[in-house]
């Protein structure tokens, strides 16, 4: 402590240490609360069709298509530890060859300081809801949900999954391409 | 121009070097303090930050600098045995200065 570069030294070594335990302090403030918060998803339009599946191992699969409606407040999930939230929505079902299926249909980053009031309105599926099979014609139980990760400034990145979800059946028969 | 900045002392004596850290590392737990819980109220980490980080510019211009707050109990030298008589009246500030203890 003798010279400046000594206390300099010294000084900042504190200071980082510090600053590691206030992060500290921050994650255990935040360790323990619950992330969930009820959702509302609705549906407005179901097709499905049989196509060429060019990824699977066999020559055609089943397609789905949902048009649906998604709201929910994030507000109460943001606090001093979150940084920001990707949520994403799946659809659960079950076939005569698979006992579950979960198919990602859409996702979105909502960022620290963005619109918390999510009130999306028909909202086509962002990626192919493609089937493992023929499974999803007349199937009776197609469960959506909407789930977030929480990816915080210090600590655990959580799997939350929203309170509430929406049944929908698809129809029996498949929609053939309209040709103009 | 170079000549002149190394001319300036930057030591402290001891006392003044304890005082120093006390001194910084006060300032930096008390900054610590009020940035974590102002953090908390307005739900922003960042304020956090800020706040320690503004503590950490305060003691550094508190303590870097050599004060004179810290150099008032210099270091009491056993007088030189003089070799011949008169020659070796140097001041006590000025003899620690030749000699760089740690």
């Amino acid at each position: 402590m003798n010279t400046v570069l000594s206390r300099a030294n010294s000084l900042f070594a504190f200071s980082l240490s510090v600053m590691a335990a206030l992060t500290f302090g921050c994650f255990i403030t935040t360790a323990f609360k619950d992330r969930s918060v009820p959702v509302d998803i609705q549906v407005s339009k179901v097709m499905i069709k049989n196509v060429d599946d060019f990824t699977g191992p066999r020559e055609r699969s089943d397609l789905g298509f949902v048009t649906f409606d998604i709201s929910a407040n994030l507000q109460p999930i943001f606090d001093w530890n979150v940084k920001e939230l990707f949520l994403y929505l799946t659809a659960e079902y079950s076939t005569k060859s698979n006992a579950l299926n979960q198919v990602v249909l859409w996702d979105k980053i909502v960022l620290r300081g963005d619109n918390t009031k999510l009130n999306m309105k028909d909202v086509k599926s962002k990626y192919f809801f493609f089937d493992d099979g023929n499974g999803l014609r007349a199937n009776k139980n197609i469960t959506l949900t909407l789930s977030w990760n929480v990816v915080p400034n210090a600590g655990i990145l959580p799997l939350v999954m929203g309170s509430g979800h929406k049944s929908l059946t698809f129809p029996e028969t498949y929609e053939t391409t309209k040709s103009y | 121009m170079f000549s002149a900045f190394k001319s300036i002392p930057t030591d402290m004596d001891y006392k003044g070097q304890k005082l120093a850290e006390q001194i910084f590392q006060g300032v930096i737990l008390v900054s610590a303090v009020i940035g974590f819980i102002y953090g908390l109220f307005v739900q922003q980490f960042g304020w956090t930050v800020y706040i320690m980080l503004a503590g950490f510019t305060v003691s550094c211009f508190l303590t870097l600098p050599p004060w004179p707050m810290y150099r008032r109990n210099p270091l009491k030298w056993q007088p030189a045995v003089p070799e011949a008589s008169g020659e070796n009246r140097d001041k006590p500030q000025e003899s620690q200065k030749k000699k760089k203890h740690k």
